[in-house]
């Protein structure tokens, strides 16, 4: 077996900071929509929780972003600039996952610290990262104080307006973790991925060469 | 010579007659009515002076003891009178050659004291008839002000207004009296008049109310300017209202700044002038100056701090019925004269239309000062909620609450008011009615939507929108604030779907005056993808989120869990494929 190292420490600690982070912002915030068939906590401590968890995850972002963005690492969400290519990748890699992983093809793309993801998950998590958390950060934020807010909220088209973009992006990114969470499965073996997010080294059979 | 002598003395006789006839005929036609004149001019001083019977002489009987000071008669009712009568004051009376039974003819020594009369007044009334033995009607009708006073059923005594032993005549006060005592010889005396519905009018000033009155300093024509000392119009109004609002007049001469507040307020209609005051809308209680303030007795504002003495309370008994038995109202009842009372949250005059307005929310914070720093320490967004739910909303248990939708411009933060809707839309105040409800069941989202959305394409440079707030259903409710461990402190009362609040919707149009024109709008307006449009400054966490996303997010999760299912059933199923192309290349491994 090889062993790639893929998940600075940062990055790990980054990643389940985030994970335990969403869980307890869903919980929350599934409660303080639909109270009237949720009833595991008060709205109140829902709110507080909610409030806290969420500044916790703004500041995990940052620490994500300032970490990726000076170690250079920022570069693995960002797709080639040869449109062509990286139009190829998301083919072979839709291809593999719709038809390859099927028939026991191997998976066309092998992760690296360099090249993390393959060219889907790139794009994926360019728009997660980059476009959807700020956005589900910022709205948070707004609604956590509509008053110290109210001029941006207002701009931003109202407080309905904040909010439906905020749930909007909740429930993709609910969505996703699933299929986060069943991605994660697909590695070398079930647990390989899951492994690495711990360890920071990804196991890789010798025979591929990776 | 005897003849010549006759003739001589005949002669002589004749000239003297002729010559001394006419003095002494000149003498006597003048020097009489002169010395008749010179002795009635020597006699009057003497007559003048001359010793006439005063009261103590031709009384000397009752004088005896009614001259001694202290004298008093106690009547049944327990009201006593002094009947000591002073010499010196009737004796300047033009009834000094009056006997004390010429007026008191039912006197007499034998049965004295006589009557015993039920009280004070009985008996004047009674001792003041005999005025009338003299005084004949058609003296008493010779001016019209003592016409109609005397001519009255229940006219006042003749001795209120002249005196009794001290009679006088009114021409003969003035030089003696002030202004005000002047006109008060007569209105201290309890008269009234009976206006042309019947209605009586109290014309009686209490002096003391007077005096303790703001306007003490005031003479009586500053306020009654077509009354002096010599003038006294006789005046006839319709009703008592009428004579309300014709008096309050009076006020505007001073109070300019009252007077446009009561223009802005609810109580005023601005298409009638000051004075008829909500006359128009047929309401006699409407209130005028007066029917606050009184007449005479026009006090400081400390003078309405009693719970009893609320002017508001002529109308607004319900609502007052609610208020006693509110924290504040039991707080007042208790000595707790700092307690709200009506003017203290609704202000004297500049009363406006409450639903909807920020005024009565100033009022509470104008009290209870620093309290969205006390609910910041509990309640998350306090300044919205404070902004979003009025105060009465959740400190008035029990209470019915609905939710109103108020357009306004947010450019200006003003309400966007009836006359600027339906001058914008091109309609009237019907034609917006009918809009309104187009449907006969409440105001639809899509309605709403387009009535926003026409406003903001007419509406020049208006950004309108509906605000929404969280409120008691009817005014009165909001009067019945309990104690703070009563007020709604549960999140789930508001933030859930299901809560009553949002059962109730109603669509509040405010009218130039102030006041609101009310339309039933459905709930449904409230989750409705339209009002992402129209009530985007409106959201209750849970209460009024979006139906729709309710769906999309049912879709999405679905979605998100059904992509790993399917993708693991095809891994299943195929795994018999996988499993042979592993045999497969195990085979051409072991080949090789």
């Amino acid at each position: 077996m090889k062993k790639v190292y893929l998940h600075p420490l940062t990055v790990r600690i980054w990643h389940w900071i985030n994970a335990v982070s969403f869980v307890v912002l869903i919980i929350t915030g599934l409660q303080l929509r639909y109270r009237e068939v949720m009833g595991i906590m008060k709205f109140r401590d829902a709110v507080d929780l909610h409030n806290l968890v969420g500044f916790v995850l703004i500041f995990n972002f940052l620490l994500w972003f300032v970490f990726y963005l000076f170690s250079g690492r920022i570069k693995v969400y960002i797709p080639p600039l040869n449109l062509k290519k990286f139009i190829v990748g998301c083919i072979t890699q839709a291809r593999y996952y719709g038809y390859g992983i099927f028939i026991g093809e191997a998976n066309p793309h092998h992760s690296t610290a360099d090249n993390k993801f393959n060219p889907i998950q790139q794009m994926a998590y360019l728009v997660i990262m980059l476009v959807l958390m700020p956005l589900q950060l910022v709205s948070g934020l707004l609604l956590w104080d509509t008053k110290t807010f109210g001029t941006w909220i207002s701009l931003a088209g109202g407080i309905k307006v904040v909010d439906t973009v905020h749930v909007l992006i909740f429930l993709g990114l609910t969505s996703f973790i699933f299929i986060h969470l069943y991605l994660v499965t697909l590695g070398e073996t079930p647990v390989t991925h899951i492994k690495a997010m711990f360890t920071g080294y990804e196991e890789l059979k010798e025979e591929r060469g990776h | 010579m005897f003849e010549e002598s006759s003739e001589n003395r005949a002669g002589k006789g004749t000239w003297g007659f002729i010559v001394l006839g006419p003095i002494f005929g000149m003498l006597y036609v003048c020097l009489l009515p002169l010395i008749g004149l010179m002795t009635l001019l020597l006699a009057l001083p003497e007559y003048a002076t001359a010793k006439k019977p005063d009261i103590l002489e031709k009384g000397g009987m009752c004088m005896s003891c009614h001259a001694s000071q202290g004298m008093t008669k106690v009547f049944k009712n327990n009201e006593k009178l002094s009947v000591t009568v002073r010499p010196g004051d009737f004796k300047v009376t033009v009834h000094s050659s009056l006997n004390c039974t010429d007026c008191h003819q039912k006197i007499s020594l034998e049965s004295h004291p006589g009557t015993v009369y039920e009280s004070r007044s009985a008996f004047i009334l009674e001792a003041a008839a005999a005025c009338r033995t003299c005084h004949p009607d058609s003296q008493l009708n010779a001016k019209p002000v003592h016409a109609f006073l005397t001519n009255k059923a229940n006219a006042p005594p003749c001795t209120g207004c002249h005196g009794a032993h001290s009679v006088k005549r009114i021409a003969e006060l003035k030089p003696a009296l002030t202004d005000n005592q002047y006109c008060l010889t007569c209105h201290r005396q309890r008269i009234s008049t009976r206006l042309s519905n019947g209605e009586e009018l109290s014309l009686f000033i209490d002096q003391s109310l007077l005096s303790a009155s703001v306007h003490n300093k005031h003479s009586c024509s500053d306020c009654h300017s077509e009354f002096s000392r010599d003038s006294h119009p006789v005046r006839t109004y319709g009703s008592s209202r009428a004579h309300s609002i014709a008096v309050s007049q009076a006020c505007m001469k001073c109070h300019a700044d009252k007077i446009k507040a009561v223009r802005d307020s609810i109580h005023y209609n601005p298409s009638f002038p000051v004075g008829e005051i909500m006359v128009s809308e047929g309401n006699p209680k409407a209130p005028v100056c007066t029917d606050c303030h009184g007449f005479h007795s026009v006090g400081p504002r400390a003078t309405f701090d009693t719970l009893s003495g609320v002017p508001c309370r002529k109308c607004h008994e319900d609502i007052f019925k609610v208020y006693s038995k509110s924290v504040h109202g039991m707080a007042r009842a208790n000595g707790q004269h700092k307690a709200p009372l009506c003017s203290s949250c609704h202000f004297a005059h500049d009363i406006t239309v409450t639903a909807m307005a920020e005024k009565i929310k100033s009022a509470c914070l104008g009290c209870h000062k620093g309290i969205e720093a006390v609910h910041k320490k509990w309640l998350p967004n306090a300044g919205l909620h404070m902004s979003a739910v009025a105060c009465a909303a959740c400190h008035s248990p029990n209470s019915g609450r609905g939710i109103y939708l108020r357009l306004e411009d947010q450019t200006t933060g003003k309400p966007f008011t009836e006359e600027q809707v339906t001058r914008l839309l091109g309609t009237t105040y019907e034609g917006l009615s009918r809009k309104m409800n187009a449907h006969g069941e409440g105001i639809g989202a899509g309605e709403l939507w387009s009535i926003v959305q026409q406003l903001n394409e007419k509406g020049t440079n208006a950004k309108v929108t509906f605000f929404g707030k969280l409120n008691v259903s009817k005014g009165v409710e909001s009067h019945q604030l309990a104690f703070k461990k009563q007020a709604v402190k549960e999140c789930e009362t508001c933030h859930n779907k299901n809560s009553d609040f949002f059962k109730s919707v109603t669509v509040a149009i405010v009218k130039a005056d102030g006041k609101l024109s009310r339309y039933t709008a459905r709930p449904e307006v409230l989750g409705s993808m339209f009002s992402l449009l129209s009530l985007r400054q409106f959201y209750v966490i849970g209460a009024t989120r979006l139906t729709l996303l309710d769906w999309l997010g049912i879709l999405m999760v679905a979605g998100g869990m059904m992509v790993p299912m399917a993708h693991i059933t095809v891994r299943i199923l195929t795994s018999p494929i996988r499993e042979a192309r592993k045999q497969h290349e195990l085979r051409k491994g072991g080949k090789r």
